[in-house]
């Protein structure tokens, strides 16, 4: 084939071309399929809606007088139940300017996500 | 003596190459069928959809007054709970009823046990291979809360209301 004629590998090169750059295309509408696949797996991973609830049911907890029941309640069904390790501790109110608050110290533990937040719990109102 | 002749040889063998290991390529992976259940998309909005609907029901109506989870854990009111649950998720904006149903439990500690006590049973659409997600709310009970008629015992107590979710 080399050296008969070479008149049409201009042509041929082209069309190759054209070729991998279909490919590609392809390649790109089959990726599309999996678009939103991540983003939804991080979305039900991350405990977002757990975390917050945990939140306001640890404030619920320290306005409701700081049962220690409450809070073997929390820590344990969450263990159980959330396969999470929570610690939390509200601690004597104190005078923060001019408030009186409640300093309010919050630990969570999946495995995957962990979080801690140091929080004041206003009592006085 | 060395001369290009075979240049245009050595670009075809290439060229072909490629395209075999290309075509393979597409072959192998048309044999695996991607479909957005897969993708954990409609989990993820159901799981967002089901959280959204406990918290709506954790709130109460006016400042001070009592919200509707805490007063259907307090009386253990199951057709209740199930009827707000469900008139809230299936809610659609153009005034048609979405499919989706529910079960509920309510898990509480009794000493170091924790036990799970069934708060709404499934309908008949459950077979056990739907596709559920679970949602959780926390509850806590006053002790001194005359309006209490729960099963859980008479002190304070924190309770986790559980909630499988699945569209039939």
């Amino acid at each position: 084939m080399a050296r008969l004629n070479e008149e049409g590998q201009w042509i041929v090169l082209m069309g190759l071309l054209v070729a991998v750059a279909l490919f590609f295309l392809a390649l790109i509408v089959n990726q599309s399929a999996l678009v939103g696949q991540t983003t939804s797996e991080a979305v039900l991973e991350f405990p977002k809606n757990d975390i917050r609830d945990l939140r306001s049911a640890i404030f619920d907890y320290a306005g409701a007088g700081r049962n220690d029941k409450v809070q073997e309640d929390i820590i344990a069904i969450s263990l159980e139940r959330k396969n999470a390790l929570v610690s939390f501790t509200v601690g004597d109110s104190q005078s923060v300017s001019g408030h009186d608050l409640r300093p309010v110290e919050i630990h969570y533990n999946n495995g995957v996500t962990a979080y801690n937040e140091t929080a004041f719990y206003r009592t006085d109102e | 003596m060395v001369n290009d002749a075979g240049q245009l040889y050595t670009m075809e063998g290439i060229a072909a190459g490629l395209i075999m290991i290309l075509t393979a390529y597409i072959v192998v992976s048309t044999t695996s069928i991607y479909t957005t259940g897969d993708t954990h998309i409609p989990d993820m909005q159901l799981e967002q959809l089901g959280s959204d609907v406990l918290a709506m029901m954790d709130t109460p109506d006016s400042n001070g007054g009592e919200n509707q989870l805490v007063e259907f854990v307090h009386n253990n009111s199951s057709i209740e709970f199930n009827e707000t649950f469900l008139r809230y998720c299936n809610a659609k904006t153009d005034g048609t009823r979405d499919n989706l149903h529910m079960s509920a439990s309510v898990t509480y500690r009794e000493n170091s046990e924790i036990k799970e006590r069934p708060l709404v049973a499934p309908d008949e659409t459950w077979t056990g291979r739907e596709s559920a997600v679970r949602v959780t709310r926390w509850v806590q009970l006053d002790k001194n809360d005359s309006r209490r008629d729960d099963p859980y015992g008479p002190r304070a107590r924190a309770v986790l209301v559980e909630v499988l979710l699945w569209r039939a």
